[in-house]
């Protein structure tokens, strides 16, 4: 059946200024000073624009945002269990098609959101957003990463990288660089299995215009699209409020994190440096690695590299071999 | 004009989801409900129900997307069977609270372990507590009826809750009888379209499920109680218009078999009841007053009309064919219920509750005369011996 669901095209922006001023993120949340994820959700809210329908799952954006009474959003948002997100997400967009093709509605299609943590997105809520995906509804999932489950008191989670102190990690005696295990590579996991998918994208809130375009430019895919956010935390990275800007980018420079688009199967990456700056500048600021000793940082080191190798060539990023890891 | 045809209980709930025009519809395989999505999925391929097909990747993830469905403002439909029923847990309580009315079709299996394709109730029991209206069938006829009326009942503004809509695994949910399949006209009579209260909308933005402070808590969960106090006034205007309009002949809460002048009773769920209306025969022609009811819904427990209907016999059994290891009967699930049901009475029955049909086994005629023996004697003892009897592994 054909039928014209009225699906949004939003145009890029030429500069941030450029895109509409209305805040569709406004006061009313309790997040912490300098919260990485709250800032990242004001841009995104403000680049999907006022057509929007946000699915937040259970994590900070919930707990630290959605009061009863005060909740920061001026677009309708529902919340979603930590598990869910990606399915109470297929629900919504399944009922607009509906209802559309019964004309029971005739507005645009809402630009369906769902914006998880690293948790709700690759660790408990990884089912519901991989089946999400494999059925092709037309949904930006957003795994907006603080790199740990920082709302229950900072405790490691899939993205957590290598060596950091959380209080399921601890450093001690035994175990004297904390966390032992490497991240998921996400967007590789999306990518890989996921054969609706045409888009995906990483981000960090250093780089607000980037974010603004891929937003928009995810939205306007009528498909499954991902958007993997770095969005730094200082309560859980342990590091001055006043730096969350710096520390995404020192992410970016270092190569912790790197900037791309994946687009029909095209790698292309942004914000690349001419020279990475070691890793050691990105951790030193941050109280979750103050406890890491040379070798550690070295381990960490090599793992990054292998990571960037193949940046600058445009392709995917490997993940790293068992060698880097042992 | 109404049709009749032969369907499977199976059938059955998915014909009553198609005249119900739902929206949204969520599947994952387990037995023995499969066969409704099966019926659905052929529909919705032949074009004859507009829908949203969603193969959901498990059964937490099918109540998941009708949740957002029905937030949506979509008559949205699910199914399930067994540790299905279960592993969804989650998502009940969050469906209740948020008021979505979309509902489940149960086809009763037994928990694991050891893996047990047999019907037992304890599936959907175990989900009491979570603020759905729950319900059992015991005919195919009886079966689509209930989609119809819990839809109905749900979806009313004075209740606005999600309903468990279920039958006995295989003794219904894969056996033929005759079906009168209304006309689509009638059931648009009975069942006006879905309104959702504050659907999630573009022009008037809401937030769903935010989060609360303790002190906010105690009010909600008094409001969603009270709203429980109204559903069994809905129940009724809702029956009493669905036997108008279709000409049946469904009391409301507790269909009473020769219950008026009984001595004995049987109280039991679902499917099983066609046995038991036959025994009840039988043992009237042997000059025992025997007597039946059955409720056909367990949320909300009607109360009233259980002190009302079995109050004056003398020996009430409780059927059980779900279980609760531990509880105050040492047995199943109904019988604390229709023990409190009887408290405030002056003079009660004396009661017991039998542990039958579990893991998917027949109750046979002749274990019902047997429990008989068992109720009669009690009347002579003037008292209930046990709580519980495991039925055929007594002594």
């Amino acid at each position: 059946m054909n039928v014209d669901y009225k699906f949004q095209k939003l145009e890029p922006a030429k500069s941030f200024k450029a895109i509409n001023r209305a805040e569709m993120y406004v006061p009313g949340h309790r997040t912490c000073a300098g919260c990485g994820p709250a800032l990242n959700y004001r841009l995104v809210a403000k680049a999907a624009g006022p057509d929007t329908i946000f699915i937040g799952p259970t994590g900070c954006m919930y707990v630290a945002n959605a009061s009863y009474l005060c909740t920061p959003y001026a677009v309708s948002w529902i919340h979603a269990q930590i598990t869910n997100g990606g399915a109470v997400a297929s629900g919504i967009e399944a009922a607009f098609k509906t209802l559309a093709r019964k004309k029971k509605y005739d507005g645009p299609f809402p630009n369906i959101i769902v914006m998880a943590g690293d948790g709700g997105s690759v660790d408990i809520g990884l089912q519901a957003m991989s089946a999400m995906m494999y059925r092709n509804h037309k949904v930006l999932f957003i795994c907006y990463d603080n790199e740990s489950y920082a709302n229950t008191g900072i405790q490691t989670s899939p993205t957590t990288p290598y060596g950091a102190n959380t209080t399921f990690t601890p450093p001690g005696k035994e175990i004297p660089e904390g966390k032992v295990l490497f991240p998921k590579y996400v967007p590789q996991m999306v990518i890989g299995g996921h054969p609706a998918v045409k888009y995906v994208a990483t981000t960090s809130v250093a780089h607000p215009l980037d974010l603004t375009n891929k937003v928009r430019k995810a939205l306007t895919y009528e498909c499954p699209t991902f958007l993997h956010m770095l969005a730094p935390c200082p309560k859980g990275w342990k590091f001055d409020e006043k730096l969350t800007r710096e520390m995404a980018k020192l992410a970016v420079e270092t190569g912790m994190w790197s900037l791309f688009e994946w687009e029909n199967g095209v790698y292309k990456y942004q914000n690349v440096p001419k020279t990475y700056k070691p890793i050691a500048e990105y951790m030193k600021n941050q109280g979750r690695f103050s406890h890491l000793k040379p070798e550690h940082i070295a381990k960490m080191q090599a793992f990054v590299d292998e990571r960037i190798a193949n940046v600058k060539a445009n392709t995917a990023i490997p993940i790293p071999t068992p060698s880097s890891r042992s | 004009m109404a049709q009749e045809k032969m369907l499977t209980g199976c059938a059955a709930a998915a014909r009553g989801a198609q005249l119900a025009e739902v929206e949204v519809v969520c599947s994952y395989p387990i037995r023995p409900y499969t066969a409704i999505m099966m019926e659905l999925a052929k529909m919705v391929a032949n074009g004859e129900l507009n829908a949203e097909f969603i193969h959901g990747e498990g059964e937490h993830a099918q109540v998941s997307v009708v949740l957002g469905a029905a937030a949506a403002g979509a008559r949205a439909f699910t199914g399930s069977s067994g540790v299905g029923v279960t592993y969804a847990m989650e998502v009940y309580s969050p469906m209740s609270g948020g008021r979505y009315p979309v509902q489940m079709a149960i086809a009763d299996r037994s928990l694991d372990p050891p893996g047990d394709f047999g019907s037992e109730h304890t599936d959907a029991m175990s989900t009491r507590g979570q603020g759905w209206i729950l319900g059992w069938a015991s005919s195919p006829q009886e079966i689509l009826d209930n989609t119809l009326i819990a839809y109905r009942v749900g979806e009313d503004k004075r209740v606005m809750l999600p309903q468990m809509t279920c039958q006995d695994g295989y003794f219904l949910s894969h056996i033929a009888d005759k079906v009168s399949v209304p006309d689509i006209s009638q059931v648009r009579e009975f069942l006006p379209p879905f309104k959702a209260h504050n659907p999630l909308s573009l022009t008037c933005p809401v937030s769903h499920g935010p989060q609360i402070r303790p002190d906010q808590g105690a009010p909600m969960d008094a409001q969603r109680a009270a709203t429980f106090f109204d559903v069994p006034k809905v129940i009724e205007e809702a029956t009493a218009d669905f036997n108008r309009i279709f000409k049946r002949n469904y009391d409301p809460f507790l269909e009473k078999y020769k219950t008026e002048d009984a001595d004995i009773a049987f109280l039991i769920q679902g499917a099983h009841a066609n046995t038991c209306r036959k025994v009840v025969d039988a043992l009237r022609k042997q000059g025992v007053k025997a007597g039946m009811a059955r409720p056909r819904w367990i949320i909300p427990w009607p109360t009233h009309q259980i002190a009302e209907a079995l109050g004056h016999v003398k020996a009430l059994g409780v059927v059980e064919t779900s279980t609760c290891y531990g509880g105050s009967m040492r047995g199943g699930n109904l019988a604390p219920e229709v023990r409190a049901s009887l408290y405030d009475l002056d003079e009660r029955p004396l009661v017991t509750s039998f542990m039958a049909g579990l893991g998917g086994e027949t109750i046979w005629p002749e274990e019902f005369h047997h429990m008989a023996k068992v109720l009669t004697q009690m009347i002579k003892d003037k008292r209930a011996s046990q709580y519980s009897y495991w039925v055929g592994f007594e002594g």
